[in-house]
């Protein structure tokens, strides 16, 4: 039996998903990257190992998420996808006739319209990562509340107060306002989703036409009353996948499966990169004045890769099937 | 030796470049343009430029001081007011003649002619004679001269309209491209309109090297250069108000072209963090395609940052988009 790999490497999470040759989830994971994206990698690739069953072997292995191209290197990945298209595929698999979907992830969020189960138009956010899973993760440790409980205590509300979502800092110093106010924590809280889920539409989904059915994944996902304030803003039902935080990567592993079927054979090096040492070093070329950073990943003193150089340089100095920054299948 | 001047490489030199060195070599006078954007070039301007310009005008003060540095006798930074009857350049341009010379601290002189044709077009003769008056030019050679100039610009235009983009025209214009495989813009598999302003999309270094990454994945390159000025003014009449940006009317009037072409496949706008234009062509050009939904639509925004990665995702995720579309159809 064969199994599909998908790895999405995020700012804040890092997300695996293994799956079957029929599409269902195996295992999956879902890890803070802590800003050491390889570590991350191996841990998680760490982690499926011990629990793979004993008669699947990896037929494909597929990276997305901001750090796809570090970690397509580390492991050998046959598919390296941007997350949108990686996010529209898994969603389009779970729902065929799904039109809007709504992800939130550490520092990203986007908008992806689907019709007839094609993209038809998408967004992200822009420089500003307000309303992100970051922002809530801050807030519940200022009111020092898990993060967990965050949703469930904001369903108690009755009258959500209204707090401003246009930017992080202004809808701090509103809540602290309104704390000190007297209004109780639950008020507040879904008060704050429904300021997030304002910002959101207004920024992330401007102008776009959402129509359902819509899903709503990434990681901000788990939290129920954001998804109740889309709801009420949405006024249609809000579909939650069961996997709601491993989408990418679960998109990243079908996408995996397909190069695959096209190539024969995957790149996969094996669990045992689990235990390698990698290592990276940047460093400021010097030879023109644009003063590229070049980052150089290596395995046991054996350079593998080396990227972010405008000249190509660098990059194209050591033999490799592939330049970092293109797609490979 | 002949008297030298210097033109930064930048903003309106996109656009008026070969018009300016026509004129001032056929006076005999060295033309020297600064070096292409670096880092180092960006840097020095972010320096010295006011805080709240835009990040092209912050570009121009860099290429301003590369060329202090290469000792010219002269800067030429022409204050443009309005290059066509009743419709005028952003007013940045118009000052910033002003913001240089008060900023920057060892200038050699500038001749800083104003042209302004909103009321009569032959001001532009007007404003190059002064200019030619200033390097102490006879009336008769500066007849002569300018008529090259116009000559120049003509050429200049007509090698846009055969798929050359600007900055491509101006390299072969000055050192002959054609035997190089030129014009690129030949047999790939999909056409993507790129709408912005000269300034920020054919900057290598402040597009992130947008056309290139966009030809790499096989894309077709077109900008709003490559139409007749008519076509352009005739389809910004659309608007319920004529527009007296000319730079935003040009990004206006040609998206409205390239929404109802047939070779189009895509449309990005690019608009520069801050900038007021563009963030309301941006706005007006969505709502229009909207009313069509046929040409998909990618708002990209620019600013300091080279973090190439969030562009590469929209990039990918476009270009994605607009196959996968085709491959339902």
């Amino acid at each position: 039996m064969r199994g599909y790999l998908g790895i999405d490497v995020g700012s804040v999470s890092t997300n695996i998903a293994l799956m079957d040759e029929q599409e269902q989830v195996i295992e999956n994971l879902y890890l803070r990257t802590q800003g050491q994206p390889i570590r991350a990698v191996q841990k998680g690739l760490d982690y499926i190992r011990n629990r793979i069953p004993a008669d699947m072997e990896i037929g494909a292995v597929g990276t997305t998420g901001s750090g796809r191209h570090l970690a397509s290197i580390v492991v050998g990945a046959d598919s390296v996808k941007n997350e949108i298209t990686s996010h529209a595929v898994a969603s389009s698999k779970l729902v065929p006739d799904i039109q809007t979907v709504l992800e939130i992830g550490g520092q990203d969020s986007k908008i992806i319209i689907l019709r007839n189960g094609v993209v038809a138009d998408f967004a992200m956010n822009t420089v500003c990562a307000a309303g992100t899973g970051s922002f809530l993760d801050q807030q519940a440790s200022r009111l020092n509340i898990p993060i967990e409980e965050f949703g469930p205590i904001a369903l108690k509300s009755t009258t959500p107060v209204r707090i401003a979502g246009r930017c992080s800092v202004f809808a701090e110093s509103d809540m602290i306002h309104k704390q000190q106010m007297g209004h109780n924590l639950p008020d507040i809280l879904a008060g704050l989703c429904e300021a997030l889920v304002r910002n959101y539409l207004n920024n992330v989904g401007k102008g776009k036409e959402i129509l359902g059915p819509v899903m709503f994944q990434g990681g901000v996902a788990a939290n129920v009353g954001i998804k109740r304030a889309f709801e009420k803003a949405l006024a249609t039902e809000v579909i939650i996948p069961e996997h709601y935080g491993v989408m990418g990567a679960l998109g990243a592993a079908i996408l995996a499966g397909e190069a695959v079927k096209k190539t024969g054979q995957t790149n996969f090096k094996g669990f045992g990169i689990a235990e390698e040492e990698f290592s990276t070093l940047s460093f400021e070329c010097g030879d023109c004045p644009n003063l590229c950073e070049v980052i150089e990943i290596s395995a046991q003193d054996k350079v593998l890769a080396r990227w972010n150089d405008k000249c190509g340089k660098w990059s194209n100095s050591i033999l490799k099937k592939q330049k970092v920054g293109e797609e490979a299948c | 030796m002949p008297v030298k001047i210097g033109i930064p490489r930048a903003l309106l030199y996109y656009n008026y470049f070969p018009l300016w060195n026509g004129f001032f070599k056929a006076l005999g006078i060295e033309v020297k343009v600064s070096s292409r954007t670096t880092k180092a070039v960006l840097d020095k301007g972010v320096k010295q430029a006011v805080d709240d310009a835009c990040l092209p005008v912050k570009l121009f003060f860099g290429h301003v001081i590369d060329l202090r540095d290469s000792g010219v006798d002269f800067l030429f930074i022409p204050r443009m007011v309005s290059v066509e009857r009743k419709a005028y350049i952003c007013p940045k341009f118009l000052g910033l003649p002003d913001m240089v010379r008060h900023n920057i601290p060892d200038l050699p002189q500038i001749i800083d002619v104003t042209v302004n044709m909103s009321r009569n077009e032959k001001n532009l003769f007007k404003a190059l004679a002064g200019a030619g008056k200033q390097l102490g030019k006879s009336g008769f050679a500066i007849r002569k001269a300018f008529k090259r100039g116009i000559e120049e610009q003509e050429r200049f235009h007509r090698l846009n309209r055969l798929g050359f983009l600007p900055h491509e025209s101006i390299e072969q214009m000055e050192n002959g491209l054609l035997d190089q495989n030129f014009p690129p813009n030949l047999s790939r598999e999909m056409t993507i309109a790129l709408v912005g302003h000269g300034y920020n999309i054919y900057d290598q270094y402040i597009s992130m090297n947008l056309i290139e990454k966009l030809r790499q994945m096989g894309v077709n390159v077109v900008t709003p250069d490559n139409l007749v000025d008519d076509l352009i003014e005739e389809r910004s009449g659309e608007l319920p108000k004529r527009m007296f940006w000319t730079l935003g009317k040009r990004m206006i009037g040609s998206a409205f072209h390239f929404m109802r072409s047939d070779h189009i496949d895509g449309i990005i706008h690019v608009a520069s963090f801050g900038c007021g234009p563009d963030s309301f062509t941006g706005e007006i050009i969505e709502r229009h395609l909207r009313r069509k939904r046929r040409v998909p639509l990618l708002n990209l925004t620019i600013d300091e940052h080279t973090g190439e990665a969030g562009v590469i995702t929209r990039l990918e995720a476009f270009v994605d988009m607009i196959q996968w579309r085709r491959a339902a159809q």
